[in-house]
């Protein structure tokens, strides 16, 4: 081929999920990860609706200082606009459990995820807004990183990507942590709306980190060596540039001034028991949540190294 | 049977830029529908009353037949699985859409899993789930790949919700009702009528978003949108998607099971009353399209 030749055709666009055509059929609808189907059928006798359920008037006449109310207003938005990102992504995934054929329990269970996440978004957003209104994007152009996707949707539709070392990573890892600050959340937070907003969510995560560990269960043992090296590389990415980046905690970012800005606001929102921790407080529970995931993910093969970085004193 | 199969994907998806992230209410009656389905929730396993359900009740044959229908059934709720996050996809990645869409969705994707569910369940009761339609012919026209539409950047999202969710999801709703009304077995009556009162809001999101969008069509997106639903009519529902008698020999064995189901009272309707209910549903949809200034043919 010539270089005119080149010049003359469209740069190659990577192919997706989406190139393929539907193939329903045969359509397996059974049961084939009990586990899975029964994270499905508890999360349907569990719901709850954000709108009803949460005390509201917990918030009601607050003795707060305008940089507490802004600072918890921010810290809302922002678990708002992290809640939305599943809404937005998570879907992708569903649509990949479709597209191959993956067991129908997968797909019973994403369909009430999806609307978790959504519930979790409307919960923070009302909090935002009964704390004196919701903001709807970042004072800082750098901080949009930090709340940006980690990727999720284009990998789920990239078929290159084993559908197994995301799931390992994304849910084995990310809300993994996520779960067990929100645990510590549940612990600390005193306001009880906050707190009942928190308990909530972290009822639901807990099915979402259930559902990752049965999975990974039922598909390890037909895995070869290789592909489970590919999840292996996915979480120890996770938790190294991405957790340990301040996806989560702000105050594991590097230092600039939407770290500081989003620190300030997680400090004074704590202060006001309204629902952010603290860096001295969380650093153990990040410590032992990678420990955690670290052991529950050796018995699968998947060895997860040590980890450095400037706010730890030793290994983590 | 002269429909079609699945179109071609653009292969270009909607590029998100998600701030300003709008999350408050901006269509009430949409939010409202959204407020109503979290209240609305129900649960396939304890709200049916599966121990009512005797087979020996009903000679082999009628079972045979009812679990041709109910797994029918179940492949056209299986649609919903992959359709609807592509759906909410689309909705996040275009620019200013309105959040409540967004929730509404994400609630309406769970009562797809519930229908599904509850139709496997009772196409097992008869007997078994059959995993697929006998006439390959038949299987195409269920292989519509709705997801790579809702999610395609050269399709308009409007013309989606119009086709996909006002025709399709409407002429689902007169259906369900229809069928509902000669079920006499009380645990096919009851998982109709739980799909029916779910399925009445996800009509009502479609004709809701487009009374509240139409004021912002152009001529060329009323144009687009009538090309669109007009597909989905001649090319997908009366070449027998829904309407098994339309399909020729195609669906033959679904059209005889769906008339020995119905005559036992198990949930399914014949031709004969089929045939009134989808001629009155597309002329009252074109009246409604009239309306909002989109001219649609749409006779049978």
């Amino acid at each position: 081929m010539s270089l005119a030749d080149t010049q003359l055709h469209e740069p190659t666009r990577k192919p997706t999920l989406l190139d393929a055509a539907e193939e329903r059929f045969p359509l397996r609808l059974g049961v084939e990860i009990q586990k899975v189907r029964d994270l499905f059928r508890t999360a349907t006798r569990n719901q709850w609706d954000p709108r009803t359920d949460i005390d509201w008037s917990a918030l009601d006449d607050l003795d707060l200082d305008d940089d507490h109310r802004t600072a918890a207003r921010m810290y809302w938005s922002r678990r708002a606009w992290s809640e939305y990102g599943a809404i937005s992504e998570s879907p992708a995934l569903l649509i990949r459990f479709c597209q191959e054929r993956r067991e129908p329990d997968l797909r019973y269970f994403f369909t009430i995820r999806t609307q978790e996440e959504a519930r979790h978004a409307e919960a923070c957003y009302r909090m935002a807004e009964k704390l004196g209104g919701y903001f709807e994007q970042p004072a800082l152009v750098d901080f949009q990183k930090s709340v940006a996707t980690h990727g999720v949707r284009k990998m789920a539709l990239d078929p290159e990507t084993p559908l197994e070392a995301i799931i390992a990573s994304l849910v084995c890892a990310a809300e993994e942590v996520a779960f067990d600050v929100f645990r510590h959340l549940v612990e600390i937070t005193p306001n009880k709306a906050a707190n009942q907003v928190l308990r909530s969510i972290m009822r639901d995560e807990v099915r979402h980190c259930g559902f990752g560990w049965a999975y990974l269960e039922h598909r390890i043992p037909q895995m070869t060596r290789g592909e489970i090296e590919v999840c292996e590389r996915a979480v120890i990415t996770m938790i190294r540039d991405v957790e340990m980046n301040g996806y989560h905690s702000a105050w594991l970012a590097p230092e600039s001034d939407a770290m500081r800005g989003e620190v300030e606001a997680d400090r004074l929102t704590w202060e006001a028991g309204l629902g952010a921790t603290v860096e001295e407080l969380e650093k153990p529970v990040f410590v032992a949540s990678v420990k955690s995931i670290r052991e529950r993910l050796a018995p699968l093969g998947i060895a997860i190294p040590t980890f450095t970085h400037p706010k730890f004193d030793g290994p983590v | 049977m002269p429909g079609v199969g699945a179109r071609d994907f653009s292969g270009e998806i909607p590029v998100e830029r998600r701030f300003p992230l709008h999350l408050e209410p901006a269509i009430g009656t949409i939010h409202d529908l959204y407020d109503q389905a979290k209240q609305s929730r129900w649960d396939p396993e304890r709200d049916i009353p599966w121990d009512q359900f005797v087979r020996a009740d009903y000679p082999p044959e009628t079972m045979a037949a009812a679990r041709l229908s109910w797994s029918r059934k179940a492949w056209l709720e299986y649609g919903g699985l992959p359709e609807t996050p592509a759906l909410i996809i689309r909705f996040c990645l275009e620019q200013q859409r309105e959040s409540d869409p967004k929730y509404f969705l994400a609630v309406r994707n769970t009562e797809e899993a519930w229908h599904l569910e509850c139709c496997h369940r009772f196409a097992e009761e008869c007997g078994g789930f059959i995993e697929q339609p006998a006439s390959p012919g038949y299987r195409a026209l269920f292989n519509q790949g709705l997801h790579r539409e809702a999610l395609d950047a050269s399709r308009s999202l409007d013309a989606y919700v119009a086709a996909h969710v006002a025709i399709q999801d409407g002429l689902d709703l007169e259906l369900c009702r229809l069928h509902c009304d000669s079920t006499r077995d009380p645990v096919a009556r009851e998982i109709l009528e739980r799909l029916y009162s779910d399925k009445l809001r996800h009509t009502a999101f479609g004709w809701l978003y487009l009374n509240a969008r139409a004021s912002g069509w152009g001529e060329a997106e009323r144009r687009e949108i009538a090309a669109e639903v007009e597909h989905v009519v001649h090319n997908v529902e009366l070449a027998g998607l829904r309407c098994a008698w339309l399909a020729g020999d195609a669906a033959a064995d679904i059209v005889r099971a769906d008339r020995i189901t119905r005559e036992a009272g198990l949930g399914a309707a014949t031709r004969d009353e089929e045939e009134p209910v989808l001629e009155r549903f597309l002329g009252a949809s074109a009246a409604q399209f009239g309306r909002m200034g989109v001219e649609v043919k749409l006779s049978p």
